[in-house]
């Protein structure tokens, strides 16, 4: 298989150049070329969603991607953000402050082994923007957090906490509008 | 005295006995029958009743409804004799003489045994009647005169026209009939003319229905894109085989009729539509990098980037997630709507009979410009697809500004 040359913006810094084969899957970039291991390989299949990363389109919205299905290739040159970019970080580089869903996630007990956790946040982070662009009618929330989460697969089974999470995370940031 | 008592009260016992047997036979046989025909598909709306109506089918002159046809007197056909049974379904005329709309095949039916007629009619008299009314169908001007289907009758009614059987076997024989008349295959899969009329010359050979191709069906196209007889049986069976799975259109007559047939009936139909001396298959080597032209060299990447993870960069395909494009008989078609329609539509997640299944497909149209999918469907056209010429750009936007109707 033939290479080419990728470079992308992880986590607001530029990486690469690097020399990836063609038919590399995304999520294998993260893992072996970046040793970024926080996204999940589940079913490797785009049912789980455990892999998912986040795309920042040039026009201000943001995207989950599934990263098992998805060639690194096809981020070249764009923006990405994956689980390990949500936290503050302090001069040396330790996590310092998590970010309100991350905290959330954790004060409601949401994840057990974690293994579908990096998903969920970035998942949850995506429907965060997209109320912050555009604030939901109460009425609408279920099924915006319906729409947002629901291909997530947990197999500890927490979605429920997982939705409490989501929706308090939505409310405390005034995202809701009555209606 | 008593055994004499006792025979004449055994007698008509026994004729009744044999009378309700003759008439599981009948109705059995006419549930096959049904089955054949995909009667369930146009007469349920999914999750409704089966038989109880309500489908709506789009056409290009307005929406039509599957009426209800369980034995329901008011809503249904209840009231139905099996003579007027028979004319609604071969001659398109209601009981009280109104005419129907030709979205009820009768094109295809004139053709139906009057034996056949009966059983099916049988069967559905044996349902539960359900009370449920039927939509009101919902068509522009001049469609909307029922009177004018008329004259539509006298121009079309008749037109299916069976290549005569003379010296064909019995295997191919049954094949006709069940794919020319029962199946109505051809209702899909031939071109319509501006009164929505099937092109009775271009029969079988390929139609357009609700933004997808239902490609052709005449022997030398199908060799062309790869199908045996035994291919084609296996895919009428199951819904899937070397040459991809149905989708779109296709899915539900599986589900609700070809899946119930016998193995006999598959390759019946397969005998019928492949001829029985079948042309040899084209296989096709699948074209190596360096010979890609330059649209579908940039393809390339783009398959790498969002197909490979499911059908393999081989195009190999995975087993239970996502078909083959190595031998995938959609890249074969010369016209590049289904190829396109499928990339930007994506598949639901699908069901096969026994043990297989497909994972859904998502739909890549915010993944792909016209360009990318112009480079894309070159790619796997001419890797896979054994097609020289090169997609348009005006094909593809063509394709694209077409909404396609559902
Ligand atoms: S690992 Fe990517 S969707 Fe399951
Ligand atoms: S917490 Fe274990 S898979 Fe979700």
């Amino acid at each position: 298989m033939a290479k080419r040359a990728l470079s992308m913006n992880l986590n607001g810094q530029v990486v690469g150049p690097f020399t990836v084969d063609d038919d590399l899957m995304m999520i294998e970039f993260l893992h072996e070329y970046l040793n970024l291991t926080g996204s999940r390989l589940g079913c490797g299949q785009g049912i789980c969603h455990a892999c998912v990363a986040i795309l920042d389109k040039p026009d201000g919205t943001s995207e989950e991607i599934r990263t098992c299905i998805t060639g690194a290739h096809f981020f070249d040159g764009k923006k990405v953000r994956t689980i390990e970019g949500h936290a503050k970080r302090d001069a040396k580089g330790e996590v310092s402050e998590l970010n309100p869903i991350q905290q959330k996630f954790i004060d409601q007990f949401a994840f057990q082994c974690s293994y579908c956790t990096p998903g969920y946040v970035n998942a949850a982070t995506v429907l965060v923007e997209k109320l912050q662009r555009q604030p939901v009618k109460r009425s609408e929330l279920e099924g915006e957090i319906e729409n947002a989460l629901g291909n997530h697969i947990c197999r500890c089974t927490g979605y429920v906490r997982y939705y409490n999470a989501a929706r308090e995370v939505v409310e405390g940031l005034g995202l809701v509008k009555e209606g | 005295m008593r055994g004499l008592f006792l025979a004449a009260l055994l007698l008509p016992l026994a004729a009744q006995a044999a009378e309700q047997s003759s008439d599981k036979t009948l109705i059995e046989r006419g549930k096959y029958l049904a089955r054949a025909a995909d009667c369930v598909a146009c007469h349920s709306i999914e999750g409704g009743a089966e038989y109880a109506g309500g489908l709506p089918l789009v056409s290009p002159f307005g929406t039509i409804y599957g009426t209800n046809i369980t034995p329901d007197k008011e809503h249904g056909i209840g009231h139905y004799s099996a003579e007027e049974f028979y004319r609604a379904v071969t001659q398109g005329e209601r009981r009280d003489g109104g005419k129907l709309y030709p979205a009820m095949p009768y094109t295809s039916y004139h053709l139906l045994k009057r034996e056949d007629s009966d059983a099916i009619y049988a069967y559905l008299m044996s349902l539960d009647p359900i009370a449920k009314p039927s939509p009101k169908t919902d068509l522009a001007f001049p469609f909307n005169v029922r009177f004018g289907m008329t004259f539509w009758n006298m121009l079309y009614k008749n037109r299916v026209q069976l290549e005569p059987a003379d010296g064909k076997g019995e295997e191919w024989q049954r094949g006709q009939y069940l794919v020319e008349v029962l199946g109505h295959c051809g209702e899909c899969h031939t071109p319509r003319n501006a009164l929505g009329a099937l092109q009775q010359d271009l029969r079988m050979s390929g139609g357009v229905i609700l933004g997808y191709e239902a490609p052709s069906l005449l022997a030398k196209d199908l060799a062309e894109r790869g199908w045996t007889t035994d291919d084609l049986a296996t895919f009428l069976k199951h819904g899937i085989s070397d040459q991809g799975s149905v989708f779109n259109e296709m899915y539900p007559v599986l589900h609700h009729s070809t899946q119930y047939l016998p193995l006999d009936d598959h390759r019946a139909m397969a005998t019928y539509l492949l001829g029985e001396q079948p042309p040899a298959p084209r296989s096709i080597k699948a074209v190596a990098e360096s010979e890609l032209g330059e649209s579908a060299a940039r393809g390339r990447q783009d398959y790498l980037n969002l197909c490979a993870g499911c059908h393999e960069a081989a195009g190999k395909g995975v087993p239970h997630v996502a078909v083959a494009m190595d031998g995938n008989t959609t890249l074969r078609l010369a016209d590049s709507r289904n190829l396109l329609r499928v990339i930007d539509d994506g598949i639901r997640e699908q069901q096969f009979t026994g043990f297989e299944r497909m994972q859904p497909m998502p739909g890549f149209r915010d993944k792909l410009d016209d360009g990318q999918m112009r480079d894309l469907l070159n790619y796997l056209r001419q890797t896979w697809g054994g097609l020289e010429t090169e997609v348009t750009p005006e094909r593809v936007a063509e394709l694209r500004g077409e909404a396609p109707s559902h």
